[in-house]
């Protein structure tokens, strides 16, 4: 009896210390008394190898202990969606962007990517998830009610999301945006000899004309798009792939612009000749130092951009209408169909 | 993994989700009378319910925390048993229960 013996002994040790003695006795006595009847069956005592084949049966010490264990979670079913998310939404937010702010830097400027030590984002993403596993774990424990699990109602949900649908106020926001922005930049910086800047002349580099015709048309391109989204307000992969275009047009004269050390000279009333050129110097070394936080937002945008096109493209070979489906489920569920 | 072990595997899932209410009932309905744990479960084998010691235990743990057995140790043929056995909320508790179980049981019977 030896093996059962040590058996119930390593079962005891994963029991809480209050039910211990109580567990062990009932199973000693159950373990016993199926040994007894075996023994009887068999008119003889069992061997080691029956004992043990009885205990195996039952299931590992820890296992068996478990059973008896009330079933515990550091952060349970219903919080734990939301910890995902909030777990999610911050270690991506905290990635991501460093991360691509990095690889822009390494590309770009690999002489100044060492402030962005890897080493630390590392370490923060750690904190993140300690600290929110840490305050979700403390919400389960202290059982906090949450309102969107305990006090929603079905009025209070989010409107139907659709896809594809360009909501009105963001094509009339873009326009006005576009429109404004579009007439100040045209006026002000229309490729001449010598620019007027609020008072100060500035020369630009030749290259400033070519740079500036492609900012115009992809100025001109996005605000075409606005004004049909106005009227038609859903993706198509026409517009989206035209949107692609304009953005990757943009963005590239942008980048460009930031590199090219497009500033040449700078005047103004109160400046002196030699601090004019330390000034356009300085203008001139930020930019370039901009230029991979630059890249970094263009690949977002243009990924954004590219997600866009792919997604319609999934969505179309499904069989979905570009068009809003709003109308056709509720007319569905009117009819029951 | 393959199709069949995970259909398996699925299967054993749902068999265990479907006996985990019906044990509960047979475990009660046979402590009208007195039985200590090692005889319940013989009892319940033989009527074609096999049940593991590692389930039933803390079953009966279970089912006594919540009021519905009462049990007490009593030495028998010179070993100490704990002897478990419906209390008056568990007498209350198996009649509806077993009300419940004759409702779904006919419902099922239909659909099936």
């Amino acid at each position: 009896m030896e093996l059962v013996d040590r058996y119930l002994q390593a079962v005891e040790f994963w029991l809480p210390k209050r039910q211990r003695q109580d567990i062990i006795a009932e199973l000693s006595e159950d373990l016993r008394s199926q040994i007894e009847e075996q023994e009887t069956a068999l008119g003889r005592k069992l061997k080691d190898e029956e004992v043990e084949a009885i205990l195996k049966r039952r299931g590992s010490p820890l296992a068996v202990a478990s059973r008896y264990l009330p079933q515990r979670y550091l952060i349970g079913p219903t919080l734990f969606p939301l910890y995902r998310f909030v777990l999610g939404v911050l270690v991506l937010g905290c990635v991501v962007p460093r991360f691509l702010i990095w690889l822009g830097f390494v590309i770009v400027d690999p002489a100044h990517s060492g402030y962005l030590h890897m080493e630390n984002l590392w370490t923060t993403v750690l904190y993140f998830v300690f600290f929110t596993t840490v305050t979700f774990a403390i919400m389960e424990q202290s059982g906090v009610k949450l309102g969107a699990v305990d006090c929603w109602s079905p009025r209070k949900l989010p409107p139907l999301r659709h896809p594809n649908h360009i909501p009105r106020s963001s094509s009339l926001f873009e326009i006005a945006v576009s429109v404004v922005c579009y007439l100040w930049f045209v006026r002000l910086f229309w490729p001449r000899p010598v620019i007027d800047f609020y008072g100060a002349e500035i020369t630009l580099a030749p290259i400033w004309k070519r740079l500036f015709a492609v900012m115009v048309l992809a100025a001109a391109i996005n605000l075409a798009i606005g004004l049909v989204n106005l009227f038609r307000p859903y993706w198509t992969r026409p517009r989206a792939s035209l949107r692609l275009l304009s953005d990757g047009l943009g963005a590239g004269a942008f980048c460009w612009l930031l590199k090219a050390q497009v500033l040449i000279g700078i005047s103004a009333p109160s400046l002196p000749a030699s601090k004019a050129i330390d000034v356009t110097a300085l203008i001139n070394l930020c930019l370039a130092k901009t230029l991979p936080w630059a890249i970094v937002t263009t690949v977002v945008i243009l990924c954004f951009d590219v997600y866009r096109i792919v997604h319609l493209r999934s969505f179309h070979l499904r069989g979905g209408s570009m068009r809003p489906a709003v109308n056709n489920l509720s007319n569905s569920m009117v009819s029951g169909s | 993994m393959t199709r069949s072990n995970g259909n398996h595997d699925l299967f054993e899932n749902l068999r265990l989700e479907l006996r985990r209410g019906c044990l509960s009932l047979a475990v009660l309905s046979q402590l009208r009378t007195e039985r200590y744990g090692y005889t319940l479960r013989k009892a319940l084998a033989e009527q074609g319910l096999e049940i593991d010691e590692g389930t039933l235990y803390p079953l009966l743990r279970r089912l006594e925390s919540q009021g519905l057995l009462s049990s007490e140790w009593r030495e028998e043929e010179k070993r100490n048993k704990r002897f478990y056995r419906l209390s008056p909320e568990g007498k209350l508790m198996l009649k509806q229960l077993g009300a419940e179980w004759q409702r779904i049981n006919s419902s099922l019977k239909e659909i099936l």
